[in-house]
């Protein structure tokens, strides 16, 4: 995990244990294929640690949001001729994906305009279906968020990594109550091996941000156990949440878990630098 | 296999206001009516549950203003999910109390940012008669 904020970025001597990147995870597959979540200001870590390791780089964003793309002019990969990088992101009825994206890295935003990387670059717009990469079959669907907006999923033989950063699945709704046919996201979490999820607000902070596109703890954990998730982790921590805010936040989500009927040592706060395998190898629970 | 989000978007969206409201899917089936309609129809849609579009006609009418049935082609769901494009009626529904509702219909197909045609929703408005 190369960044687990939401928003904008938010370094600071508060946030050092959590971290202050935005949104991006790195997914590396068993054949080596290197998948990126989100371009957020966490991939330019990504980008120095890569140092030209993967010449194909497989970049899917959820969204267009700046917090999710902002990283993108900073990303080494970007700026070396041998490197292919392919970006999947939404489709949008009002621009292509690549005109979208060029806002951002063109004047008088970006000293760089997109035709001067160096890299190979192509831009896709991702199916709400299905296809493959490498070794992994890839889903995406629409989820519930402020503009046009996906979730992945990423299966591996039978682990599976569910990625919904920005989600607001109990807007108007009752998690706990709807069919699960009705619930945003559904498919795609549905007994993943690690959903990885937003819960940018606590209870008390939802009813001042509700249709934000952000979910509250309790809609996070409902969501977890309606999809029946077996490891979660709580995401796009919110940029006003120091270190220890969120340790006792991240006390709370556990005791609210529990309630669940979740198995506390399931359930965490993403932090930044945080590294987990999943599969046939992966290590005992927290 | 779940619901595009449009569909779920809409049903929160008419679980969320007193404005009767009616939605199906793009093979006309009627997914969901909230209970402001259900109170126009006297029948929850828990337990009316999901039916073809044309059931839901035979069950609750509508009628135009002589008392005939309307043809189901003209009417404006039907218009929007065959023809995708909005419409509009002035009809009289049937509950199942027996009580009968002149209302307003307005219909709309619903497309998504995919572009994909993803079903229909249809508003009531009672004049009160």
């Amino acid at each position: 995990m190369w960044g687990a904020r939401g928003s904008v970025p938010s370094p600071g001597p508060e946030t050092t244990r959590y971290g202050g990147n935005t949104s991006c995870l790195q997914v590396t597959l068993e054949d080596g294929t290197v998948i990126v979540l989100d371009a957020g200001t966490g991939i330019r870590n990504l980008g120095l640690a890569l140092a030209g390791a993967a010449p194909r780089i497989h970049l899917l964003l959820t969204h267009l949001h700046l917090d999710h793309i902002q990283g993108l002019m900073f990303f080494a990969p970007a700026f070396r001729p041998r490197t292919e990088i392919v970006v999947w992101g939404p489709r949008s009825p009002e621009a292509s994906l690549q005109d979208r994206i060029a806002r951002y890295i063109s004047a008088p935003l970006s000293p760089v305009e997109m035709r001067e990387l160096p890299c190979e670059v192509s831009f896709l717009e991702a199916p709400t279906t299905e296809w493959e990469i490498g070794s992994a079959h890839i889903e995406a669907a629409s989820v519930t968020h402020r503009g046009p907006t996906l979730g992945y999923r990423i299966t591996e033989g039978d682990t599976s990594l569910c990625y919904i950063p920005d989600h607001e699945p109990g807007l108007g709704a009752d998690l706990s109550e709807l069919a699960p046919e009705w619930i945003s996201g559904y498919e795609l979490g549905c007994r993943a091996s690690l959903l990885v999820h937003d819960c940018q607000y606590s209870d008390r902070e939802y009813p001042e941000h509700i249709g934000w596109g952000h979910s509250r703890l309790e809609d996070s954990l409902t969501f977890a156990r309606r999809v029946e998730a077996q490891r979660v982790l709580l995401f796009h921590h919110d940029p006003l949440h120091t270190d220890d805010w969120l340790d006792s936040f991240a006390g709370t989500a556990s005791e609210r878990w529990a309630a669940l009927g979740g198995d506390p040592a399931r359930l965490e706060l993403a932090v930044e630098r945080r590294e987990i395998r999943l599969g046939a190898a992966e290590p005992a629970p927290l | 296999m779940g619901q595009p989000l449009e569909l779920i978007l809409a049903r929160n969206l008419m679980s969320s206001i007193s404005t009767p409201s009616v939605l199906v899917d793009t093979d006309g089936v009627l997914l969901f009516y909230n209970d402001a309609a259900a109170a126009m129809l006297g029948q929850r849609f828990e337990e009316a549950g999901r039916m073809p579009w044309q059931e839901w006609g035979e069950r609750f009418g509508p009628f135009d203003e002589e008392g005939a049935a309307i043809p189901f082609d003209d009417l404006p769901l039907t218009i929007a999910l065959r023809e995708g494009r909005p419409a509009h009626h002035h009809v009289t529904i049937s509950a199942q109390t027996g009580d009968r509702h002149a209302v307003e219909v307005s219909a709309m197909p619903l497309v998504s940012a995919q572009g994909g045609f993803r079903g229909a929703i249809a508003f009531f408005w009672s004049d009160g008669t």
